[in-house]
C-alpha cells in the first residue's frame, strides 16, 4: 500500500512537470512565430521543370558581375581569332620554348650547321623524338620553316607564328580543331566566367609526341575498398 | 539498381545497428506494451530519484549558461559558450536573411579560430543572376587517371579516415554500359586497352528526388541549379541517399577527420565547410569556387579536358555548344530527374 501511494504521488508530480514544460514550449513557439519577421527566400523550386524549356524561355543577354581575370594575372596571353568570328585568349607560347628565338643558333642554313659537327658529338635536338605521323606524311620541315626557323610554316608555305600554332595543327586535325573552337576539346583556364581563356594545342600535347601516355592513376580506389571490406 | 555494389557497403552498418537496438528498455519480460513517452513516464522511481534527476538536468542546463556568464571563466570560454548557444538555436539557412547568413558565417569563422587556432574564410554568397550550371563529361577523353578525385577530396575537406569521395570513376569494357559489370576498383595502369571510363557524382537534377523526400527541408535546389545541403539542419535520416537514383550522396558515419594543415580555408556555408558526424554531404559543383566564377576542382584538375562546366543559359558557353553539336546522353533519363550532367563522345 505504502509503495503504491508513493508511486502515485511521483506520477502526479512528473505529469504536472510534463504539462508545465509543454505549456512553456507552446509559449516559446508562439513567441518565436510572432516576433520573427522571416520571409520565405523562395530558393526552393518544387514544380517539375524541364531544362530545355527553361533554357528556351530565357532570352535576356547576360551581364556577368563576376570575372576570373584576377586569378590568372601571371599568365601571358595572346588573342586567338578564328575566321574573324570567334575570338578567345590562349596562353602565349614563344617565351615558353626553351632557347627561343631559334635564330640564336640557326644563323646559317641547317646543312651548313651540320657540316661542323664532329663524329661522336650529340645532335643539338637529341631530346626530340618524332612520334607524330609517319615519315611519308610529315617530317620536321612540314611544320618548321627552313628559311625562318623562328616561325612555323603552313602546308601552302604561309608563315605561322609559334603563338598561333593551332592554325598549323588544324590543317590536318580538323575535327579536333572544330571541337576546340566550339569548346568540347581542350581545357578552359581560370574558370567558367569571362574572360574565356583556353589552352592551345601545345599546352597539353607535345607537338613531337602528341599522344597521351598510359600511367598509374593518381590514387587507387582499391585501398579504401580493402579497408571497408576486411574479407 | 545500377550501383548495387556501393549500396551493399553502405547498408551494413545500418543492419548492425538494428541488431543492437532490439531491446532498449531492459524490461522485455513484462507483458505491458509501452511506447514513447509512456516508457519514460511510467518507469518506477521514488521521489528522491526523481528529484535527483531533475536537479542534474537543471545543473547541466545552467552549466552551459553559467559558462557564458561566470566571472571566473576565461573570456575565450565565455565567448565560445555564447557562440555555441547562438549556433545551436539558429534557423534553417533558407529562412535566413542576408544579415543572419553573415552572422552565422562570422560565428563559424570565430568558433573555428577559438577551437583550432586557425582562420578560415566562410562565404555565404547567393546565386549569380542568369546562371544555371551545367556539366558535360567526355567519355572518349577520360583516361581514368583519378586526378579529379584527389582534387575533389582536397578542395572539399572530405573525411580522410573513411576515404570519402564524391566522384566515382567506373571502368567499362568497350561495348558495355552496364554499371553492374563496371570495375570501380581498377588496379593497373590506365587507360587499359579495350576499356573506357565514366565518372559519376551528384548530377544536380533539375527535379531532384532527394529534395522531395527530405523531411526537414535540409536540402534544396538553389536558383543557379546547385542542389545543396544545410549541414546544421540535416538530421541524418538518409532518405535522400535512398531516393537518389545515381549514388550521388554520402553519409558521415563518423566525425570527418581532416588534418589541420590540409583543411581548405576557402569555404562556403553550403559547400566545403567542415561537416560533423551524422550528416549527409555530396558534390556541390564546388559552390565556393563556382559562385566566384572559377571551375569546380575536378574540372581544373583533369589533365585530359574531359570535364566541361559552364552556364546553360549563356548561348556562347562551351556547354551549350556541346549540347547543340554533340550526341549527348544522361543516365536514367526515363526517370524524369533531368540531371544537369551530360555525357558525350568525340
Amino acid at each position: 500500500m505504502d509503495t503504491n501511494i508513493i508511486v502515485n504521488k511521483r506520477m502526479i508530480s512528473l505529469k504536472t512537470i510534463f504539462k508545465i514544460a509543454l505549456l512553456l514550449s507552446l509559449f516559446l513557439v508562439y513567441h518565436s512565430c510572432t516576433t520573427s519577421q522571416h520571409e520565405e527566400s523562395g530558393n526552393q523550386v518544387m514544380e517539375h521543370t524541364s531544362i530545355g524549356e527553361r533554357v528556351k524561355k530565357f532570352n535576356d543577354s547576360i551581364h556577368y558581375s563576376i570575372s576570373t581575370a584576377n586569378t590568372l594575372q601571371q599568365l601571358k596571353m595572346v588573342l586567338a581569332v578564328i575566321h574573324d568570328t570567334v575570338s578567345f585568349l590562349i596562353p602565349e607560347r614563344a617565351s615558353q620554348i626553351q632557347s627561343f628565338p631559334c635564330t640564336n643558333c640557326h644563323s646559317k642554313p641547317i646543312k651548313q650547321l651540320s657540316l661542323g659537327r664532329k663524329e661522336n658529338e650529340r645532335k643539338a635536338h637529341w631530346d626530340v623524338t618524332m612520334v607524330h605521323g609517319s615519315s611519308e606524311v610529315m617530317n620536321c620541315m612540314t611544320c618548321h620553316n627552313e628559311a625562318n626557323l623562328d616561325e612555323l610554316t603552313s602546308l601552302t608555305n604561309k608563315q605561322i607564328v609559334f603563338d598561333q600554332s593551332f592554325k598549323l595543327c588544324g590543317q590536318c586535325h580538323s575535327t579536333q580543331y572544330k571541337d576546340w573552337v566550339g569548346g568540347s576539346h581542350g581545357k578552359r583556364l581560370g574558370g567558367w566566367a569571362p574572360p574565356k581563356i583556353i589552352n592551345s594545342c601545345t599546352n597539353c600535347h607535345n607537338p613531337h609526341k602528341p599522344a597521351f601516355e598510359s600511367r598509374w592513376p593518381a590514387r587507387l580506389n582499391t585501398v579504401s575498398n580493402s579497408k571497408t571490406n576486411p574479407d | 539498381m545500377i550501383f548495387s555494389n556501393d549500396n551493399k557497403d553502405d547498408d551494413r552498418p545500418a543492419r548492425q545497428e538494428g541488431k543492437e537496438s532490439g531491446c532498449q528498455s531492459g524490461n522485455c519480460s513484462c507483458n505491458k506494451k509501452e511506447d514513447g513517452i509512456q516508457q519514460v513516464m511510467n518507469k518506477p522511481t521514488d521521489r528522491r530519484e526523481a528529484l535527483k534527476k531533475l536537479t542534474m538536468g537543471f545543473l547541466a542546463g545552467t552549466g552551459f549558461v553559467a559558462a557564458s556568464c561566470s566571472p571566473t571563466a576565461g573570456d575565450d570560454k565565455k565567448e565560445k559558450a555564447q557562440l555555441d548557444w547562438e549556433e545551436f538555436f539558429k534557423g534553417n539557412y533558407q529562412l535566413m536573411d542576408d544579415d543572419e547568413k553573415q552572422a552565422t558565417v562570422n560565428r563559424l569563422e570565430r568558433l573555428y579560430e577559438l577551437n583550432v587556432g586557425r582562420k578560415i574564410n566562410v562565404l555565404a554568397n547567393g546565386p549569380e543572376k542568369d546562371v544555371l550550371y551545367g556539366y558535360a563529361f567526355n567519355i572518349s577523353k577520360c583516361q581514368g587517371y583519378m586526378d579529379c578525385v584527389n582534387a575533389c577530396v582536397k578542395e572539399n575537406n572530405q573525411d580522410r579516415a573513411s576515404q570519402m569521395q564524391y566522384i566515382r570513376i567506373h571502368e567499362h569494357q568497350n561495348g558495355s554500359m552496364d554499371f553492374e559489370l563496371a570495375d570501380d576498383n581498377y588496379y593497373h595502369e590506365v587507360p587499359a586497352a579495350g576499356h573506357f571510363y565514366i565518372g559519376t557524382q551528384c548530377f544536380h537534377c533539375e527535379n531532384p528526388p532527394c529534395v522531395d523526400v527530405c523531411p526537414v527541408k535540409a536540402t534544396w535546389k538553389e536558383k543557379d541549379g546547385i542542389v545543396v545541403i544545410d549541414y546544421d539542419w540535416c538530421i541524418g535520416c538518409r532518405y535522400c541517399m535512398a531516393a537518389c537514383p545515381y549514388d550521388g550522396r554520402r553519409f558521415n558515419w563518423a566525425t570527418p577527420e581532416v588534418p589541420k594543415e590540409e583543411v581548405n580555408n576557402n569555404q562556403h556555408y553550403l559547400g566545403n565547410r567542415l561537416r560533423k558526424k551524422g550528416v549527409m554531404e555530396k558534390c556541390t559543383f564546388c559552390i565556393q569556387r563556382t559562385r566566384t566564377g572559377k571551375n569546380p576542382a575536378c574540372v581544373e584538375a583533369c589533365p585530359t579536358g574531359a570535364r566541361i562546366f559552364g552556364n546553360l543559359l549563356d548561348p556562347t558557353s562551351e556547354i551549350r555548344w556541346i549540347l547543340a553539336n554533340k550526341k549527348v546522353f544522361r543516365l536514367k533519363e526515363d526517370l524524369g530527374t533531368e540531371p544537369k550532367f551530360w555525357y558525350f563522345m568525340d
